[in-house]
């Protein structure tokens, strides 16, 4: 089987799981209530911990040290998708960010844990329930704010309305996908996208938010083949500036 | 003149310095407290761990997961609103509070019966903890029935009483979402062994200022 396939799909999960962490993070301590600053950053310390065991996966291959991988690359090396790059914005658009991204990632992991690729599968199913956690808090929330007032309503459609483009960008293809398909490691990104579609539009039907029409949306790619929004530099440098300070030091 | 702060998500966020005079919302419902029982250990009954504030019974689990099963154990939560809860009066550790319990005068088989859950306290500042579930058709009877069930057990200083169908319980196929993971020891306060570090600092601050 070819390494370089298992790699890039592996770098694809691990950036988008480190940005998100990060730009979950961005919500301790400014949180809008007590609960919710709470929940962002235990998710947020989660998403980094996935992240950390496919860069140990990737070390196993024979990449760099997961810490080298995470604060010593530029962006044009980071295989994110657009949508974990953008800031945090308000709660609303934070809020349907981690809905639309997590359902994606709920759905991957399902597949991740019967990969025929050992190591992966142990490591998704171990992780497993955590994205669980993620989707019913995802859920939820949008369930609740989603049919709450005027005002929570309105900011949710909107911040629905600018991140469904980028979201559509999650599901972007790659060079390598139908070779591990075929050998049963990831299904195709389309498929993923399909079921995705089905299961945001069953909790969005509980709510009194409409998913915008898919035909009048141009989907926002690029991220996994290293082309990035204008957000993930800053970002980097921001999370690097620490270990910026001297790589050598032992922590 | 934006609020500026060290930290640079402050920044970002482009707070004024100073507040404009804010245009007055409606005052908006208070929200209810729950009260949340876990299982710390597998197989063994639920015992209570604290309150919640939330809107409803949904979130109230989601912040009771956040809030009393991240940094211990945990296998299971029930949650329960405040106001569902009826509890016997209390009393004090040397006391047994079953004999405050009265048998109603005429406890009616033939109304319709519904589980209750029953929550026993053994000593006063520990925790209430589950004791079993009763058939009755209110609290009173629901008591009165836990008294005959639950009665030798002893010491007890108080009761509390729920109707089982108010009671958000997780289920047995979501068992994975208590699995916290071994290795993530950095959740952990003691993973952050820096006092010596810090000791060492000062030794060399202090000694050479």
């Amino acid at each position: 089987m070819n390494e370089q396939a298992i790699k890039e799909l592996l770098y694809t999960l691990a950036d988008n799981q480190l940005v998100l962490g990060h730009r979950n993070s961005e919500w301790t301590g400014i949180g809008p209530i007590l609960e919710e600053d709470i929940a962002f950053s235990s998710m947020a310390q989660d998403k980094l911990g996935h992240s950390l065991a496919f860069y140990a996966l990737l070390y196993e291959l024979g990449e760099s040290d997961p810490d080298t991988l995470a604060f010593m690359r530029n962006p044009s090396q980071f295989h994110c998708c657009q949508l974990v790059e953008l800031p945090i914005g308000e709660y609303d658009f934070s809020l349907i960010r981690h809905f639309l991204y997590d359902h994606a990632e709920a759905i991957r992991f399902e597949y991740l844990t019967q990969a025929g690729y050992e190591p992966l599968a142990k490591v998704a199913t171990k992780l497993r329930g955590e994205l669980k956690y993620h989707l019913l808090h995802a859920n939820t929330m949008v369930k609740q704010l989603g049919n709450a007032t005027a005002e929570s309503i309105n900011r949710l459609q909107q911040s629905l309305n600018d991140a469904f483009p980028y979201a559509l960008g999650m599901f972007e293809s790659s060079p390598y996908e139908a070779e591990l398909a075929s050998a049963g490691i990831f299904p195709l990104e389309s498929q993923i996208q399909t079921q995705w579609l089905e299961n945001i539009r069953k909790v969005l039907a509980q709510t009194q938010l409409q998913l915008p029409d898919l035909e009048s949306v141009m989907p926002v790619f690029g991220g996994r083949r290293g082309v990035h929004s204008e957000y993930l530099q800053p970002l980097l440098d921001e999370m690097a500036e620490v270990y910026n300070l001297d790589p050598n030091t032992e922590w | 003149m934006m609020l500026t702060s060290l930290d640079p998500r402050v920044n970002r966020l482009q707070v004024p310095a100073e507040w404009p005079d804010l245009p007055v919302k409606n005052q908006l419902d208070q929200w209810a407290t729950y009260e949340v029982f876990a299982q710390k250990r597998e197989n063994t009954a639920y015992a209570y761990v604290g309150p919640v504030h939330a809107p409803d019974l949904e979130v109230a689990f989601l912040f009771a997961k956040e809030q009393y099963s991240r940094r211990v154990a945990c296998f299971g939560l029930w949650v329960v609103k405040t106001q569902a809860i009826q509890h016997t009066p209390y009393v004090n550790d040397n006391e047994l509070v079953w004999g405050m319990i009265n048998i109603p005068a005429a406890i009616r088989p033939a109304e319709p019966q519904q589980p209750f859950e029953i929550f026993i306290l053994k000593k006063r500042g520990k925790a209430h903890t589950h004791a079993g579930m009763v058939m009755a058709s209110d609290y009173p009877a629901a008591l009165a029935v836990a008294k005959e069930q639950f009665g030798d057990q002893a010491p007890c200083v108080n009761v509390w009483v729920m109707p089982a169908a108010q009671v958000f319980k997780s289920a047995e196929e979501d068992k994975d979402l208590w699995l916290t993971l071994s290795e993530k020891k950095y959740r952990e306060p003691v993973a952050y062994k820096v006092l010596d570090k810090i000791n060492a600092f000062k030794t060399r601050t202090i000694s050479n200022p």
